[in-house]
């Protein structure tokens, strides 16, 4: 930036004064005192900003312009595909939920230099959105099982995967201000981002698919920025240390909810979406989350009165096994899905062996169970093997079987009358806190109690375009793929668990 | 005379014949992050992205996976002909990159030597001027020769919270001039000048475990980081190997026992290696090999080593086949400067 555009930047930020023609006091009031001025996380014009972005644009619409003449979306792994059905949309409603977060930060926050950022980056995630889109579309036209593709966000919304994004990222909006903060820029941006966005293009190169790495690596090109605003609300809040516990409650409440929902989703697609993989989940998660975030981001501001989180520990014990569970469930409720399932075959359980010891042990025989009833023939499915269906959790909506099926953790608590399941000890605490927050979501099961399968999934929707075959499937490559009627035939009644207990 | 270009700032200095880069880049005013300057910490790693070097002295800090990657460390590196370095690792600003050498300079005064074993001696020396010295545990001083500019880096001994003194393990080497001088003319009451604090040993934040192995005088960093650890009420659990070769040659166990029954979760293992009393009833053997025998899985522990080169090279093999992650494992190697 010349010296000029610098004075400019400066005096932009200067433009600003305690109005006395409307209300200035915030629409959504926030715990937290906020200094009236802090330290520029952003120094850059958004003249010069948008010029910048646009060109990041231009050249990944071009790449999916190449990816399209080269015929590459055929060389994807169907298993990445197929779980990219629910992890992109996944995101995608993160950025949406960013941009209604931005907004309400920028409407909050009397704070000039931290608004310039935030301003900017609420147009980030307008562009991710775009950037995702377009790739669904990439997928849509060009994938060869566009099923499922055509309806993502619909379906996400819906579906119990979806509803742990949907759980997640509320907390971009809602509740105070900086809280917000805390979860968008702190836990998921600063944390996170590292292990979705350069990770997993790595997983998606190395199972054949250039495009979603392209897409990923340019939004990851903004995320450092969006690290600087959480930096900079941090400091800027840290100034006065009646600030202190908030913060450290805060940190502790995203931390753990952060941890549930994308180690369980992004663990499962890295892992059992790709046939080649060049990282255990666990082992980005040591490198990102514990020796980036905790043991220097957050000790960094040990000074100032943060404390790393609490349950770190338990995270650290429960991240080997969360998405190893998820993808059971997941693969358990495949004609719920929206996307095929995969069967699990020798190779992969040598991989999950090697690098997760007792991972056999834990979940070997239900993938060959789940392999041998792969053929609407068999006529059984494994949601009619269990005792009963798992209860999601009230908090995270991660199914109650956590972090494995031997070491459930699930627990009953009660509020307003009503009974709710959570998972563990991290989600009870931030259910008993937050009750207001996670109470009034309806479960997946209480919505279709009592129901037949086969008319669950016609409610959904999650049927192909001949109306009767199923887009969920047991694996990418059965022979014969299964319809409703092989549903209804199995004469499977949805029971709440809940209603039961 | 070569030129040295420096990047993320795109400035550059005169590096003269037989002049290290750190040596150049501060007598000219600028400042990168340095710490022993013998090739010991690895403080002053720098990216070297084009010319080339030779090196001067020991780059025991630099492995050869790092070497191979193009990394150089400015203490012990002399241009061979103009270079382009990226100090973007150190994240210094411009501001403090063009501010000069930043590195505290402390007036001392000896307060008191003592004898821990038949080689090493615990120096004290109390502030002066400052009266008070910030730092980090497991960080280190450079302890300036009387009447030289040379100076010898050691260790604190002492925490952080104990910021009027400088407690220093000194091992008496044959010919070495702090030995000399510990041997001679140092007296109670002498003043020393000291730069510091330098270095990046530090307890990592994280919720592994805490292995800490030590030979010989590398205890001292240990000792400082473990009363730190008991003073900010720790409750991750803790193991100290500390390898010596006879009964005597152990020094500073009462010190321990005491930090042990302020945090119980800390677990001395001292072990004899050369001789020992028919009553020992602790390890033999080398410490690396008791680690060995004590230990099968180090999966989830954060590693700290302490102690002469050899000691550090036999236990990073070992801590990696047992499960340390290689960014787990810290150490601080003591490497005898060597020479009058």
């Amino acid at each position: 930036m010349s010296k000029s555009l610098v004075e400019v930047h400066e005096k932009a930020k200067s433009y600003d004064w305690d109005f006395t023609s409307g209300d200035q006091h915030p629409k959504y009031p926030t715990r937290y005192i906020i200094p009236k001025h802090g330290k520029d996380p952003f120094r850059m014009l958004i003249r010069d900003y948008m010029r910048m972005e646009a060109e990041k644009d231009d050249r990944t619409y071009g790449f999916l312009d190449g990816a399209l003449r080269m015929g590459m979306a055929d060389e994807i792994q169907p298993r990445f595909m197929e779980c990219l059905k629910l992890t992109l949309p996944d995101l995608t409603n993160a950025e949406f939920q960013a941009v209604a977060g931005t907004g309400m930060i920028i409407t909050c926050i009397q704070n000039q230099e931290l608004r310039q950022g935030y301003q900017a980056q609420m147009m980030d995630e307008v562009r991710h959105t775009q950037l995702e889109m377009a790739l669904r579309r990439y997928y849509v036209e060009h994938w060869r099982d566009p099923a499922g593709w055509d309806a993502t966000q619909k379906s996400l919304y819906q579906h119990p995967g979806g509803l742990v994004s949907i759980a997640l990222f509320q907390n971009f909006n809602t509740g105070d201000v900086i809280d917000s903060v805390v979860n968008l820029n702190v836990v998921v941006e600063t944390a996170y981002t590292n292990i979705l966005l350069v990770a997993v293009p790595q997983i998606a190169v190395a199972n054949g698919d250039h495009a979603l790495a392209t897409t990923f690596l340019s939004i990851q090109s903004d995320e450092a920025r969006h690290m600087a605003n959480g930096y900079g609300s941090l400091m800027a809040v840290l100034q006065d240390d009646r600030n202190v516990p908030a913060l450290n409650e805060a940190l502790e409440r995203h931390f753990w909810h952060t941890h549930r929902g994308l180690d369980a989703l992004v663990g499962w697609q890295s892992e059992y979406g790709a046939t080649v993989r060049p990282w255990a989940y666990k082992d980005q998660w040591q490198e990102w989350v514990v020796d980036d975030f905790v043991s220097s981001y957050l000790d960094r501001m040990t000074d100032l009165g943060i404390r790393p989180p609490e349950r770190l520990g338990k995270v650290a014990h429960d991240v080997p096994w969360l998405h190893h569970t998820l993808g059971m469930a997941l693969a358990a409720f495949w004609p719920l899905n929206f996307w095929r399932s995969d069967a699990m075959y020798e190779p992969d359980f040598e991989w999950f062996e090697n690098h997760y010891p007792g991972w056999h042990d834990a979940y070997g025989a239900f993938w060959q169970a789940h392999r041998q009833m792969a053929d609407p023939s068999v006529g059984r499915i494994m949601l009619q093997e269990l005792p009963a269906l798992p209860p999601f959790c009230q908090v995270c909506q991660l199914p109650c079987a956590m972090p494995r099926l031997d070491q459930n953790e699930m627990r009953i608590v009660e509020y307003g009358g009503s009974r709710f399941a959570v998972c563990s000890e991290g989600c009870e605490w931030i259910f008993t806190r937050w009750p207001e927050a996670h109470a009034h979501r309806k479960s997946f099961w209480e919505r279709y109690h009592g129901w037949d399968l086969a008319d669950v999934i016609l409610d959904l929707g999650f049927v192909r375009p001949d109306g009767r075959t199923l887009i969920g499937q047991p694996t990418i490559d059965q022979e014969r793929l299964w319809t409703i009627d092989d549903i209804r035939r199995l004469r499977f009644e949805v029971k709440d668990p809940l209603q039961s207990v | 005379m070569s030129k040295i270009q420096v990047l993320p700032y795109d400035r550059a200095f005169e590096c003269a014949e037989e002049e290290t880069i750190l040596a150049a880049a501060l007598r000219q005013g600028l400042y990168v992050r340095y710490g022993c300057k013998h090739g010991g910490c690895g403080t002053c790693k720098s990216l070297l992205v084009d010319g080339d070097v030779e090196e001067s002295g020991s780059t025991f800090a630099l492995g050869p996976s790092e070497r191979a990657e193009g990394w150089i460390l400015a203490c012990a590196s002399q241009p061979s002909e103009d270079c382009v370095i990226d100090v973007s690792s150190m994240e210094l600003t411009e501001e403090e990159f063009l501010a000069g050498d930043q590195i505290g300079s402390l007036l001392t005064e000896v307060e008191t030597i003592q004898s821990l074993t038949p080689d090493i001696r615990s120096v004290r020396l109390r502030l002066v001027e400052p009266d008070a010295i910030t730092f980090v545990a497991g960080q280190f001083v450079n302890v300036e020769i009387p009447g030289s500019e040379d100076v010898r880096a050691f260790s604190l001994a002492n925490p952080p919270s104990e910021a009027d003194r400088i407690d220093l393990i000194v091992k008496l080497l044959p010919g070495g001039r702090f030995s000399q001088l510990l041997a001679g003319t140092l007296r109670v009451g002498d003043r020393l000048r000291v730069y510091g604090p330098l270095g990046q040993l530090k307890i990592r934040l994280t919720y592994r475990r805490i292995l800490m192995i030590a030979g010989g005088s590398g205890l001292a960093p240990l000792l400082s980081m473990l009363a730190d650890l008991a003073h900010k009420g720790n409750t991750r659990p803790v193991t100290l190997f500390f390898g010596a070769r006879r009964p005597e040659d152990l020094y500073c166990v009462e010190q321990i026992a005491r930090i042990r029954d302020a945090m119980p979760v800390l677990e001395f293992i001292p072990s004899l290696s050369d001789a020992w009393p028919t009553d020992w009833s602790g390890e033999t053997g080398l410490v690396t090999e008791v680690v060995a025998r004590r230990l099968p899985s180090l999966e989830g522990y954060d590693a700290y080593l302490a102690g002469p080169p050899p000691m550090i090279d036999a236990a990073i093999p070992l801590l990696r086949a047992r499960g340390v992650r290689a960014r787990n494992i810290h150490f601080d190697a003591f490497l005898p400067t060597g020479g009058p």
